[in-house]
């Protein structure tokens, strides 16, 4: 997915997605962000997200290091942080090629709901959204309106949504179990849990 | 007889507190059930079960010099509810170390005892409820951040011995991807999907009126999840003593 670089509106490490994604709305940001985890462990998993916006609702989600677009790609960009952050303003023009690819785009609150866990901030993406969006609908936002959230892509879509393609990659899954595994062994004798387990 | 659950999710909005009401409803069908806010730093159960002006609640219990346990059980509902005060310097001056104490008291005279536990991983306070219970519920979203929150919770709790009951998907949406993302996510966790509740505002509402969401909508459709979740729990006979033993010597919490 090529981009122009646009213009830097910020850069920064943060912990959580859910961050970029309030910046975006809130500065009604028109361009796109770029995520890069910072996470040691996760090295292996080379490679960057990226996000785009219209007017601060996500559009189009990319990641380089899979080559996925979609709702995948957010899976392949959930990390557990903290993540390098920055944020291009670019011209509505500039986006206008890769926005043009349905393969490419995810429901507007997607990246809130199943990103960032935050169903308040999805719903606020939602009421920003320009009230059609039909090209979504391969995604299953045509079924949003009836559920009141973004659909998880369907059986027939040859594409998982992005809980499912989280939970289908079993690398990074075990990279959180592992990292949980060895902070409790920390914990334990930290706070003397010893005797109890 | 008794066997302690820890309802637990490591991250918050779960819809915790809901869940361990709704499954103590549930359960006292057939059994004597114990329900406390082991969420002392963010108590809300008080507020889930209309107890929001009780005059003595676990934080007047674990002050030096304080109130029998006895004092801070309410029936309602059909179960024993602890709650646990809000205030912030009541906290502070609650000794965390009888919490083990109390909870020993507790299991020798309930079958179930559910403990709602901290939203966080992050002390050993919050951490200790999944330490100390026998078997842990874990309450998910179908979201990226709380699956993950979910599976450290587990990594957590057997790490420490705690077995995994179940999964709970809390606040489903989608009726069709929960069908493929439950068993998915079986494949990471130890116990069964034991319901998937769906998103409705009978929850908001009981909990704006106070009142647990099997009293306040018992023919809801979230309300019937939990009782299938309940029906999957088969509780264990585990011995009172042993709980109680386990409670009585575990290691003091750190004070806030």
């Amino acid at each position: 997915m090529k981009l122009p670089e646009g213009r830097l509106v910020r850069s920064r490490v943060v912990e959580d997605p859910r961050t970029v994604l309030v910046d975006a709305l809130d500065r009604d940001l028109t361009g796109y962000a770029v995520f890069e985890p910072q996470d040691a462990l996760l090295l292996d998993e080379r490679g960057r997200g990226l996000v785009t916006f219209r007017a601060g609702v996500p559009v189009v989600a990319y990641h380089t290091g899979t080559d996925r677009a979609g709702p995948p790609a957010l899976a392949d960009l959930a990390a557990a942080g903290p993540y390098r952050l920055e944020l291009f303003a670019l011209a509505p023009a500039d986006l206008a090629a890769v926005h043009d690819r349905p393969a490419f785009r995810v429901p507007p609150g997607m990246p809130a709901e199943r990103l960032a866990g935050d169903q308040a901030l999805a719903d606020r993406t939602r009421e920003a959204a320009p009230p059609a969006r039909p090209s979504d609908d391969r995604t299953g936002e045509g079924l949003a309106g009836a559920t009141g959230g973004d659909a998880e892509g369907g059986p027939d879509d040859h594409q998982p949504g992005a809980v499912e393609a989280f939970l289908d990659d079993e690398a990074k899954i075990e990279a959180i179990r592992e990292q949980a595994r060895a902070e409790a062994a920390d914990r334990a004798d930290e706070w003397g849990f010893d005797d109890v387990a | 007889m008794v066997e302690a659950f820890a309802v637990a999710s490591g991250k918050g909005g779960t819809g915790k507190t809901t869940s361990t009401l709704a499954l103590g409803m549930a359960l006292s069908e057939d059994h004597d059930v114990t329900v406390v806010d082991a969420d002392m730093g963010m108590a809300n159960l008080l507020f889930h079960a209309g107890l929001a002006e009780v005059e003595t609640t676990l934080h007047d219990v674990l002050v030096d010099g304080g109130a029998p346990v006895e004092a801070a059980v309410y029936e309602r509902h059909g179960m024993d509810v602890v709650p646990c005060g809000t205030n912030l310097a009541d906290f502070e001056a609650a000794d965390p170390a009888r919490l083990r104490e109390v909870v020993a008291t507790l299991a020798a005279d309930t079958d179930v005892l559910l403990l709602d536990s901290a939203a966080t991983l992050s002390s050993r306070a919050a951490v200790l409820p999944v330490v100390l219970a026998d078997r842990v519920v874990v309450v998910l979203e179908p979201t990226i951040p709380a699956l993950s929150d979910g599976l450290k919770v587990q990594e957590y709790a057997s790490s420490y011995g705690t077995e995994t009951a179940g999964i709970v998907f809390n606040k489903v949406r989608d009726a069709d991807a929960i069908e493929r993302i439950a068993p998915k996510a079986e494949r990471y966790f130890e116990g069964p999907t034991l319901a998937t509740v769906p998103a409705s505002d009978r929850v908001r509402t009981a909990r704006r009126n106070g009142r647990p969401l099997l009293a306040q909508a018992p023919d809801s459709e979230p309300a019937r999840a939990y009782r299938e979740a309940a029906a999957t729990l088969s509780v264990r006979d585990g011995d009172s003593e042993a709980v109680a033993d386990r409670f009585r010597s575990a290691v003091v919490p750190e004070s806030p």
